[in-house]
C-alpha cells in the first residue's frame, strides 16, 4: 500500500493568529483522489483541518487548491500522479492562491464573488419575451458553450499574473461569463457591456499569462473570452478609449502602412496624455540606440496586406 | 436577528425558483444556503428536464402524463403529476427566456430533445450533459438579478415554531464564524435536496444528508414514502459518479460479461430506456447471476462514434476518464447501480404546504408531493424543482401575505437556548466518531436496503440504525473552535442521516409487496388491494411511527407495468 | 549540410532590440543553420491583433506560415510572442480543414498564396535544447560561461498554453537549465521563472506591469544570479529596459543584467562582443563579461 506525506497550509485563526504548515502521514490504495485523502485525514487524524468541498466529481466547483504549486481541483486529482511529478516527495497541499485564507484551505471568495457580480451575470434581453422560446441557431448557442461550462472554482484567479499585481484586476472567470452574455444572440446589452469591461481593472488590465487557460480544470480557456470581448470592444467602436485598445490600434496603424510594428507611433498613440512626461526615461532610451527609426519600414508585398486589411470581416 | 417574509432553506434548483417566485409576487424573501448556491447538487445533474414541447416529435402533456404516472408504478398522485406535466413547457420556456443555454435543434433552433427512460416520445430538453449546471447557473444569475438576500454557509439546524403549531423561522448556524441565529419568517420553504449519502457509494454529494427532511421529521412533520430510494442504473465503480442516462437516451447500450445485450430479456421493447428501477434490477441481476465484470456491467456508447460524443455527452466522457480510467470513444464504460435519488420527503400537498405545520413549505427533492410515487423517471426530477419550487414560493408569498397580524413569532432566545445545545455537544471529549457511525450507516443500508430487499434482512438494518442511532447520542466533535468548524457540521448531518435512514427502513419493513424501486424478493408482486397508499412515518419519542394516506387518482387506472 | 529555416524574427528584435538580430545571425553558422529572410512576413500581430481582430491575426499569420512553405522550410522564432501567435494560427488551420479553406480564400483573394499546412514553427531555444542541439553545442569545443551564475527566465507565451506550446512541461520547464549547464555556467534556481514580465500591459498599465517584473527579478537576485536570460525580446524590454522603473516603483535594487538567449550562446561560444552590442542594454552587461572573462572572437565566423 503506497504512503504519502502531506504538507499542509495550516491556518486556525481560533488558535493562532501565524500561518503554519503541519506534516501527515497516510496510507491509501492506489488510486486515490486528493480530495478523499484530505477527508480521510480530516475523519481520521486531524478533525480540525478545513476545505471546501460538496460534488467530488469536478462540477460543483468548490474544492479548488494547489497541489504542488499547481492549481487544481482536488477531487479529480490523483495522489499518485502528484507524486510521481514531484519524484515522490511530500506533497504540498495549499489554498489557492490570490485570496485570504479564512482556515487552512478555506479561502474567503468575497471579493471573487463580488467581481462576479459586476459584470452584470445575468440575461438583459432587448423588448419582450416571444410566447415560446427564442430562436437560436445551434451555431450561434454553440458560440458561447465553452464559456458556460464555467463552475466559478476560481482556478483561474488562483495563478491570475495580473491579479497579483493588482488586486482590483476582475479577472478571468468574470469575462468568461462576461463574454457568455456579450456574445449570447438573445442579450441586448452587446455594446454596454463592452463598455463596462473596458474600463479600470478591466479586460485591458489582462497581463495575456495564460495561467488561466493553462489551470481551468473545464477548458472555459477564460483568456480567450477575455481576447473575444477585446474584439467585440473594437467592433462597437470602443477601440480608442482605453490605452489598451489604442496600443492595439497602433498595430493596426503599423500593419496597413508597413506591415512591421512601428514603434514611433506605439507610445504616443497608447498614452498621449502620460508619455510626454516621461522624457528623462525617454532621453536614456534614446541614448540606449532605443529609438525607432523615424522613417518606417516597408515589407515586401505590402499590397496583399492591405487588401486583406481591407478583405477581412470580423465575424465575433 | 433577521426576519424576512419567506425563508428558503437549500439554494439549489428548487430552492432558488422558490425564492425567485417569492420574489416576484412582492415579497421580502432570503435564501439560507450550508453551500454557496452555484455548489448545490443540481448542478451535478446531467442528462435532461422534460417538457412536452414537441419540439422533436408531436407529444402531449396527457403523454407526459401517463409516462410519469406509470413510471411511478401508480403510487404518484395523478392531479399533482398532471400539474408537472401541463406546468413544463412554460418553465422550460421561462427558464429559456432567463437565458439558460439549452442545446438546439439542427434545423429548426428550438430547444432540441432526446429521448430518455419510461418516455413514449423524445421530451428531455438538454443542454449537451451539464443541464443541471446550466439550469443552476440560470436561476442564480436571476436571484443575482434581483439581489435576493442569501446567507451563504448558514446550516439551519432546526426550525422555529410558534405556539399554534406553525413553522416561524429557522435556527441556523453561521459556519464562517461559529455563531447561532435565529431567522424569523413568516413561510418557510424546505429546499435542501436528498439524502443520497445515507448509502455508500452514492451519486450524491458530500451535502446531501437530507436535511430539511430531517428538521421537518423532528418538528413533527411526517415524512412520505421513504422507503423508494431510486437507484440509478449507469453509475461509476467505486466512486459513484454518475453517467447521465442521457448516454442511453443518444444510444448507449448496456453489455454484461459475454457481449449480450441482456436488457432484451427484462424489457423486451423499451430495453436500456425501460424506466431506472427496471433497469437496475437488471443489472443487480445480471451481477448477482455472474454475468457481471467485477461487480459491474458495461456501457457502450463506441459505436455513437466521436462525433456524436464529443458534442453531446463530452462531460461524462471526462468523468469516466478521471474516474474510471476509459475512454468511452475506444472502450466500453464499467458500471452498476447507486444510489441517486429520494422518491420519498416531507409530505406536501401540491402547492407544496406541509398540512401538518402550518406555515412550513418544502419543494424539489426534499418534498413528496407526490409526482413520482414509487419510481421517478429521468428528467423529471430538474422538472419538479422548478415547477414546484415555482408554485410552492408562489404559496408561501401568499400564505405570508395573509399572514395574520400577530407578526413573527421568532426570537433571539430560540437561537441562545440552540447555542447552549452546541457547547454541551462541543465539549464531550469521549465518545464515537460521526464518520465511524456514518460509514457503518452507509455499508449497512447498500447492502441490507438496497436494490433488492427481503424481510429478514430489513429487520437485521432496523436493529442495526437504532443501535447506531443510540450510540450517535455520545459522537463527539473533534473540531471545538468557531471558526468553520466542519467537524460539527458533520456531526450534525449524520444525526440526520440516522433519522431518514430510520424512516427508510421502517418504511420498508412494513411494506410487503414490490412496486417501483421497492423490490422485495420475498414479496415479487405489486400488491394494489392492500399497498396502493402512501406511507407516512412520523418521529415521535424518538421512535418512528407509521401511518398511511391515499393515492389521488384523475385519469389513469392503476395496470401492469411492463417495459 | 547546415540546416535551412524560414527566418522569423519579429518587430522588436530588428529594431529597439537589433543586438538580439545581429547576435542571432552572427550564431547561425555556429549552430549548423542556415537562417532565410522572409522580407515580406508582416509582424505577427502579437497578443493585440489577435484581440482586435481575430481573423485578421489568422490570416496575416497564415500568410507568414505560407511563405514559410513557399520556401520549404519551417520558421525559427527568436521571440515568445511570435511563436505562440504562429503556432496557434497553425493549429487552428491545421485542425479545422474548413477554416483553412476560408482562409485560403481571403488569400488568394488579396493576391497571397494559399497554404497547405505542411509547415511547423520552432523557437531557437527548443533547437538548441534538445539532445541533438546539445551535443552540436558540445563539439563546438570548450565553452566559455566560466561558471557565470545565470537564472533562467522563460515568461509566459513560450510554454503556455502548453496545448499549442507543448515542447516541455510548462510547470517544469527545463530547457534554458540545460543549456546554461551545458555552456558552463551555473543555473541559479527560482520559483517565478514562468510568471509574467507584464510587457503585454507595460504602456496601458505600466504601474500593474513594474509589479510583475518585481517577483522574478527580485527572486533571481536572491537566489544569487550574475544575470538573467531570456528568449524574448519582448520579456528583455520588460526586464532590462524597465528594470530602473520596475526598482523605483517597488522600492528595491535588482542590478540584474539581462542577456538575450544568443547573447549567452554567444558569450559561451566566443563570438565577437561588438555583435553582440551590449552597449545597447540598459542595465551594464560589464559584471558579466567580467566573469566570463576575455574570450577571443572567432575570427572568420562572427
Amino acid at each position: 500500500m503506497p504512503e504519502t506525506t502531506f504538507d499542509v497550509f495550516r491556518y486556525q485563526p481560533d488558535t493562532s493568529d501565524e500561518a503554519y504548515r503541519q506534516k501527515y502521514e497516510l496510507e491509501h490504495g492506489e488510486e486515490m483522489t486528493l480530495l478523499d485523502a484530505i477527508l480521510r485525514l480530516q475523519n481520521e487524524q486531524d478533525g480540525t483541518l478545513a476545505v471546501r468541498y460538496s460534488c467530488r466529481s469536478a462540477i460543483c466547483g468548490s474544492c479548488a487548491c494547489r497541489a504542488d504549486g499547481k492549481t487544481v481541483l482536488a477531487c479529480m486529482t490523483q495522489v499518485e500522479d502528484l507524486k510521481e511529478q514531484n519524484g515522490g516527495q511530500p506533497v504540498r497541499v495549499d489554498p489557492i492562491g490570490n485570496f485570504k485564507p479564512i482556515k487552512d484551505l478555506v479561502v474567503d471568495m468575497e471579493p471573487f464573488w463580488s467581481k462576479f457580480k459586476s459584470v452584470k451575470p445575468y440575461l438583459i434581453p432587448d423588448g419582450d419575451p416571444p410566447e415560446r422560446e427564442r430562436i437560436v441557431s445551434k451555431e450561434a448557442m454553440q458560440k458561447i458553450y465553452n464559456e458556460s461550462k464555467c463552475v466559478l472554482c476560481a482556478a483561474c484567479y488562483s495563478e491570475c499574473n495580473s491579479l497579483a499585481a493588482d488586486s482590483d484586476f476582475v479577472g478571468p472567470a468574470a469575462f468568461a461569463w462576461g463574454f457568455r452574455f456579450a456574445a449570447d444572440e438573445r442579450d441586448g446589452q452587446r455594446k454596454q457591456r463592452a463598455k463596462l469591461y473596458s474600463g479600470e481593472h478591466g479586460i485591458w488590465d489582462c497581463t495575456r499569462c495564460m495561467y488561466c487557460n493553462e489551470r481551468c480544470p473545464k477548458g472555459v480557456d477564460p483568456r480567450d473570452a477575455i481576447e473575444k470581448l477585446g474584439g467585440i470592444a473594437f467592433q462597437e467602436g470602443l477601440g480608442m478609449r482605453d490605452a489598451g485598445g489604442r496600443h492595439a490600434k497602433a498595430f493596426l496603424i503599423s500593419l496597413r502602412t508597413g506591415g512591421k510594428l512601428n514603434e514611433t507611433l506605439l507610445v504616443p498613440l497608447t498614452q498621449p496624455i502620460k508619455a510626454p512626461f516621461d522624457l528623462p526615461f525617454a532621453l536614456k532610451m534614446i541614448s540606449k540606440g532605443k529609438a525607432p527609426s523615424p522613417i518606417p519600414h516597408k515589407i515586401k508585398r505590402l499590397d496583399e496586406v492591405k487588401r486583406i486589411i481591407k478583405n477581412v470581416k470580423e465575424t465575433i | 436577528m433577521h426576519t424576512h417574509d419567506v425563508v428558503v432553506v437549500g439554494a439549489g434548483l428548487a430552492g432558488m425558483r422558490a425564492a425567485i417566485a417569492a420574489h416576484e409576487a412582492g415579497v421580502d424573501v432570503a435564501l439560507v444556503t450550508k453551500v454557496h448556491p452555484v455548489r448545490s447538487h443540481s448542478g451535478a445533474a446531467q442528462g435532461g428536464i422534460n417538457a412536452a414541447l414537441g419540439n422533436a416529435t408531436d407529444d402531449s402533456t396527457d403523454n407526459h402524463t401517463f409516462d410519469t404516472v406509470k413510471g411511478s408504478d401508480y403510487l404518484g398522485d395523478q392531479d399533482a403529476i398532471e400539474i408537472l406535466c401541463g406546468d413544463a413547457p412554460g418553465e422550460i420556456i421561462q427558464l429559456e427566456h432567463w437565458g439558460a443555454v439549452f442545446s438546439r435543434h439542427e434545423t429548426t433552433g428550438k430547444i432540441a430533445q432526446r429521448p430518455f427512460g419510461g418516455a413514449g416520445f423524445p421530451r428531455t430538453c438538454y443542454a449537451a450533459d451539464l443541464t443541471g449546471l446550466v439550469i443552476l447557473h440560470t436561476l442564480y444569475t436571476v436571484c443575482v438579478k434581483y439581489d435576493i438576500p442569501c446567507y451563504e454557509e448558514y446550516f439551519v439546524t432546526e426550525l422555529i415554531q410558534d405556539d399554534h403549531g406553525g413553522c416561524a423561522g429557522v435556527i441556523a448556524y453561521d459556519m464562517v464564524h461559529g455563531t447561532v441565529e435565529a431567522i424569523g419568517g413568516k413561510a418557510v420553504v424546505l429546499a435542501t435536496g436528498g439524502a443520497g449519502r445515507v448509502y455508500a457509494p452514492s451519486t450524491n454529494s458530500h451535502s446531501s444528508t437530507g436535511d430539511g427532511m430531517s428538521l421537518a421529521l423532528r418538528a413533527g412533520v411526517p415524512l412520505k414514502d421513504m422507503e423508494f430510494m431510486q437507484f440509478h442504473p449507469t453509475t461509476l465503480s467505486p466512486s459513484g459518479v454518475l453517467v447521465t442516462e442521457g448516454a442511453r437516451g443518444e444510444g448507449g447500450i448496456l453489455l454484461n460479461k459475454d457481449g449480450d445485450r441482456f436488457m432484451s430479456k427484462y424489457a423486451p421493447n423499451k430495453l436500456e430506456l425501460a424506466s431506472r428501477d427496471v433497469v437496475s434490477r437488471a443489472e443487480a441481476t445480471e451481477i448477482m447471476e455472474g454475468r457481471g465484470i467485477d461487480g459491474s456491467v458495461l456501457l457502450d456508447l463506441r459505436h455513437l462514434g466521436r462525433d456524436k460524443i464529443m458534442e453531446r455527452l463530452p462531460q461524462i466522457r471526462e468523468l469516466a476518464m478521471a474516474f474510471a480510467g476509459v475512454d468511452p470513444i475506444d472502450a466500453p464504460i464499467p458500471i452498476r447501480p447507486g444510489a441517486h435519488y429520494h422518491m420519498g420527503g416531507v409530505h406536501v400537498d401540491s402547492w407544496g404546504a406541509a398540512p401538518h405545520m402550518p406555515g412550513l413549505f418544502a419543494a424539489g427533492e426534499c418534498a413528496c408531493v407526490s409526482v413520482h410515487g414509487a419510481n421517478r423517471l429521468g428528467g423529471n426530477s430538474l422538472l419538479e424543482a422548478v415547477v414546484f419550487g415555482a408554485r410552492t414560493g408562489s404559496a408561501a408569498a401568499g400564505f405570508a401575505q395573509d399572514f395574520n397580524g400577530r407578526g413573527v413569532q421568532a426570537t433571539p432566545e430560540h437561537g441562545v437556548a440552540y447555542e447552549a445545545q452546541l457547547r454541551e455537544l462541543l465539549e464531550r471529549t469521549d465518545g464515537p466518531r460521526q464518520y465511524e457511525i456514518r460509514d457503518e450507516l452507509a455499508d449497512m443500508m447498500q447492502v441490507k436496503v438496497g436494490v433488492f430487499r427481503t424481510g429478514s434482512e430489513l429487520a437485521e438494518a432496523k436493529v442495526k440504525v437504532e443501535e447506531l442511532r443510540e450510540k450517535f447520542k455520545g459522537v463527539v466533535v473533534d473540531d471545538k473552535g468557531k471558526t468553520f468548524n466542519q467537524s460539527l457540521i458533520h456531526v450534525i448531518e449524520t444525526g440526520f442521516l440516522l433519522d431518514l435512514a430510520d424512516t427508510m427502513i421502517t418504511g420498508a419493513v412494513a411494506r410487503t409487496e414490490s412496486r417501483g424501486a421497492h423490490s422485495r424478493t420475498d414479496f415479487l408482486e405489486r400488491d394494489d388491494e392492500n399497498w396502493m397508499k402512501h406511507t407516512l412515518a412520523y418521529l415521535e419519542d424518538d421512535q418512528i411511527r407509521l401511518d398511511y394516506s391515499e393515492v389521488t387518482f384523475t385519469k389513469f387506472e392503476p395496470q401492469v407495468r411492463t417495459y | 549540410m547546415a540546416r535551412k529555416f524560414a527566418y522569423y524574427p519579429g518587430c522588436v528584435a530588428e529594431f529597439s532590440s537589433k543586438e538580439l538580430n545581429s547576435t542571432t545571425k552572427a550564431l547561425a553558422p555556429l549552430l549548423d543553420i542556415d537562417l532565410l529572410p522572409m522580407p515580406a512576413a508582416t509582424c505577427c500581430g502579437a497578443g493585440d491583433v489577435a484581440e482586435a481582430k481575430p481573423n485578421l491575426y489568422l490570416t496575416l499569420n497564415v500568410r507568414i506560415l505560407s511563405q514559410a512553405e513557399a520556401m520549404g522550410c519551417d520558421i525559427m522564432t527568436i521571440c515568445n510572442v511570435c511563436t505562440l501567435n504562429l503556432r496557434r494560427a497553425n493549429k487552428l488551420v491545421k485542425e479545422d480543414p474548413r477554416l483553412l479553406e476560408s482562409v485560403n480564400e481571403e488569400l488568394v483573394k488579396a493576391g497571397a498564396r494559399p497554404y497547405e499546412g505542411t509547415k511547423e514553427v520552432t523557437h531557437l531555444l527548443w533547437y538548441i535544447s534538445t539532445e541533438e542541439g546539445l551535443s552540436l553545442l558540445e563539439r563546438q569545443g570548450p565553452k566559455g560561461l566560466n561558471g557565470l551564475r545565470v537564472a533562467p527566465y522563460y515568461g509566459c507565451q513560450l510554454l503556455r498554453p502548453s496545448s499549442v506550446m507543448g515542447f516541455e512541461d510548462p510547470d517544469q520547464p527545463q530547457s534554458l537549465e540545460r543549456l546554461i549547464v551545458a555552456l558552463g555556467g551555473e543555473v541559479a534556481d527560482y520559483d517565478a521563472k514562468s510568471r509574467c514580465c507584464g510587457f503585454p500591459i507595460l504602456l496601458a498599465r505600466e504601474n500593474t506591469a513594474l509589479k510583475e517584473s518585481h517577483v522574478a527579478l527580485s527572486q533571481a537576485r536572491d537566489a544569487g544570479a550574475e544575470c538573467m536570460v531570456t528568449p524574448c525580446p519582448l520579456c528583455h524590454l520588460a526586464m532590462d529596459a524597465y528594470q530602473r522603473k520596475a526598482e523605483a516603483v517597488n522600492g528595491e535594487v535588482y542590478n540584474m543584467p539581462v542577456l538575450h538567449l544568443p547573447q549567452l550562446l554567444g558569450l559561451a561560444l566566443g563570438l565577437d562582443n561588438k555583435i553582440m552590442d551590449f552597449k545597447r542594454h540598459m542595465v551594464s552587461v560589464d559584471p558579466v563579461l567580467s566573469v566570463v572573462g576575455g574570450q577571443p572572437a572567432l575570427a572568420g565566423r562572427a
